[in-house]
């Protein structure tokens, strides 16, 4: 390995990109925007979400109810129909994504100390804003239950319990503090694999990869040279993400500083290695960027970052070791929120580093080859 | 064009046969079950300008990359400059240059740019970088244009620069891939009498083309066909030997002159209908 020629190869791979504005922006800027774009999608709070009440009851209590959750914040009551048959166009519309239907004689069943049943309906195509309105309704309904409670003087209640149950139900924090540390690794992987996965390929179709071995640059100082660059910029990608990602969203961090960081560079290590296979088996750009989305989505979907593992069927919660990015996810979350440290992520960390030196040994390897036919 | 003053040649030897600068001995390869190169033989003498031709798909460019150490063959020698190149490739690899028009340079960096890692490529130390880029410049008429784009330069001028490129470090033996494809006419010219300095210089130059009439530029000439060399020796020996093999009279009984074109047209039907039969 002749570290001149490696400091050459470097030197040009810089000049190539610093011309290259789109590409740099896509390293660089781009995961910033993404992540806070993401952060606030994926962590937002589900509120004021257009409701329609059918009192059919038209009590005291039945009004109560109804006020309850108007006044809670997640609930617009926007349609008023007379009738429960009313309701199936309104939701088929889209108009609202709630129904609360009080029937007849609830306040009576109340009153008589009997369980007083409510119908909720949630729109179920969207099952975030689903689960989220009927947690809240129920929640709500116990808190209402819980007043009445305590009116009537059964038993003795402290004030304000409706105020505590909705400061400490707030799924918009726990959102953000979970996505955060895991969109850190996804952003990561999506842009450079991506953009790796062109870097070979793109030299091969125009002709100056195979000009580099009429040379006495070795196969060996290419890959250095061409892996190298892309691994700065990955540190530096991963820094300004973690940044904001501290800063914008002020995420806490409890953990080893030292696991996260090297948990996450292993995983770039991986990732960067990943594209470059790719980039050495693909016969043009095209085809790369192809591989690239195939192998993106179970990436996606089985690594715990949309769905947790533990709700897996069996079959593909076995599948779910072979993707890297599950022990990324598992390393950052654990670091940032859980406070874990080297002994709880022992094996996530030996994990990423038997991937990245796999993922390499098969980029060499699959170099050696490609070259000698 | 004469600059063998600022282009002095590090090594020159008489040709022999002993010392030739490319032996090539029952060079074999497939590709699975595909033979791309049945066990050929030539020689290429020092100094010399070899043409090597054939159409698109006989073996001419994996019998290239085989003798530039890119690909490793099945059987057979390779000695360039007196080195086993399917031994070690790498032996050779600071004496001998590549030029290919299309490929020889990187589109998004400067003319300088270019030269200055080629220069690194082959470890050139630094006064002897400072000398060859003015002698590369002035070659290729680029002096004053070092900081431009080289993707926005013409045809002519990128190919004069990527043989500059390809010869920064004064290989003993030059590699032509295709080396005047899409140029024009004059240019073409232009950049055979850069050919033929060099050539003057003692560096022997291994060129494969399309062009017929620059074929007869070549002081010996192969035409390879289907994986094995067809017909081998000087274009007017190419000419008058293949001439009397076909028979071709006119009405009055004398030889017809032909091209090499003409030559190599009939001698590929003739294959083929060999194949076919």
């Amino acid at each position: 390995m002749n570290w001149k020629h490696v400091r050459l190869l470097i030197w040009k791979e810089f000049l190539q990109l610093r011309r290259d504005p789109i590409l740099l922006a896509l390293l660089l800027i781009l995961p910033v925007l993404q992540l806070v774009m993401l952060g606030y999608v994926v962590g937002a709070d589900v509120k004021h979400l257009s409701t329609a009440v059918v009192d059919l009851d038209r009590t005291v209590t039945s009004r109560r109810l109804a006020e309850s959750f108007a006044s809670s914040g997640y609930y617009d009551i926007t349609q008023r129909p007379a009738k429960e048959s009313d309701l199936r166009p309104l939701l088929d519309r889209g108009d609202v994504k709630v129904a609360l239907v009080i029937p007849e004689g609830t306040e009576s069943r109340v009153s008589a100390g009997e369980a007083a049943p409510v119908g909720i309906v949630v729109d179920g195509s969207d099952s975030r804003t689903a689960s989220v309105g009927s947690g809240y309704a129920s929640q709500l309904i116990a808190v209402f239950n819980a007043k009445r409670i305590a009116e009537q003087g059964i038993s003795i209640a402290g004030p304000g319990i409706d105020a505590r149950v909705r400061v400490e139900y707030n799924p918009s924090l726990r959102a953000v503090n979970s996505m955060v540390p895991s969109l850190l690794a996804t952003i990561l992987l999506l842009t450079m694999s991506s953009v790796m996965s062109q870097a070979v390929v793109g030299e091969r179709e125009r002709g100056t990869l195979e000009l580099m071995f009429v040379t006495p640059i070795s196969r060996g100082e290419y890959l250095v040279g061409k892996l190298t660059p892309y691994i700065l910029i990955g540190v530096v990608q991963m820094s300004l993400t973690a940044l904001v990602g501290r800063t914008w969203f002020g995420v806490p961090f409890h953990g080893q500083l030292w696991v996260a960081v090297l948990g996450l560079f292993l995983f770039m290590l991986t990732t960067v290695a990943l594209g470059l296979f790719i980039s050495l088996v693909s016969h043009t750009r095209q085809q790369a960027q192809q591989v690239v989305i195939f192998i993106m989505l179970p990436f996606f979907v089985l690594s715990g970052f949309i769905f947790p593992v533990a709700s897996m069927p069996t079959v593909l919660q076995v599948v779910t070791y072979a993707i890297p990015l599950r022990y990324a996810i598992e390393i950052l979350r654990g670091t940032f929120i859980q406070g874990a440290g080297a002994r709880e992520l022992i094996w996530q960390l030996l994990a990423l580093a038997g991937f990245s030196v796999v993922m390499l040994t098969l980029a060499l390897f699959s170099f050696h080859k490609r070259l000698s036919d | 064009m004469t600059h063998s003053a600022h282009h002095p040649l590090p090594f020159i030897s008489e040709p022999t046969a002993t010392d030739s600068a490319i032996s090539v001995r029952g060079l074999t390869k497939r590709f699975g079950e595909f033979t791309a190169v049945s066990g050929i033989d030539f020689d290429v003498a020092r100094g010399e300008i070899f043409g090597f031709l054939g159409p698109n798909g006989s073996g001419k460019t994996t019998t290239m990359r085989m003798l530039t150490g890119t690909i490793a063959p099945q059987s057979g020698s390779i000695r360039i400059l007196g080195e086993d190149v399917v031994a070690s490739p790498e032996k050779v690899k600071r004496r001998i240059g590549y030029m290919s028009q299309k490929f020889s340079l990187f589109e998004d960096l400067t003319v300088d740019e270019n030269l200055r890692f080629y220069a690194g490529v082959y470890d050139l130390p630094a006064d002897e970088f400072v000398k060859q880029r003015a002698y590369v410049l002035e070659m290729a008429g680029l002096v004053g244009r070092e900081k431009e784009l080289t993707a926005n330069l013409s045809v002519g001028w990128k190919q004069r620069l990527a043989l500059g490129a390809a010869t920064i470090h004064e290989p003993e033996l030059l590699f032509l891939d295709e080396p005047t494809s899409g140029v024009d006419p004059v240019a073409r010219r232009h950049f055979w009498d850069l050919l033929y300095d060099l050539a003057g210089q003692g560096v022997t130059l291994f060129v494969t083309t399309h062009y017929m009439e620059e074929a007869t530029q070549c002081g010996r000439l192969a035409f390879m066909y289907a994986g094995r060399i067809i017909a081998e020796g000087s274009p007017r020996e190419i000419r008058e030997q293949h001439l009397l093999d076909i028979g071709d009279r006119d009405d009055s009984g004398r030889l017809r002159t032909a091209s090499i074109e003409d030559v190599f047209v009939r001698l590929v039907t003739r294959e083929r209908e060999e194949a076919g039969r």
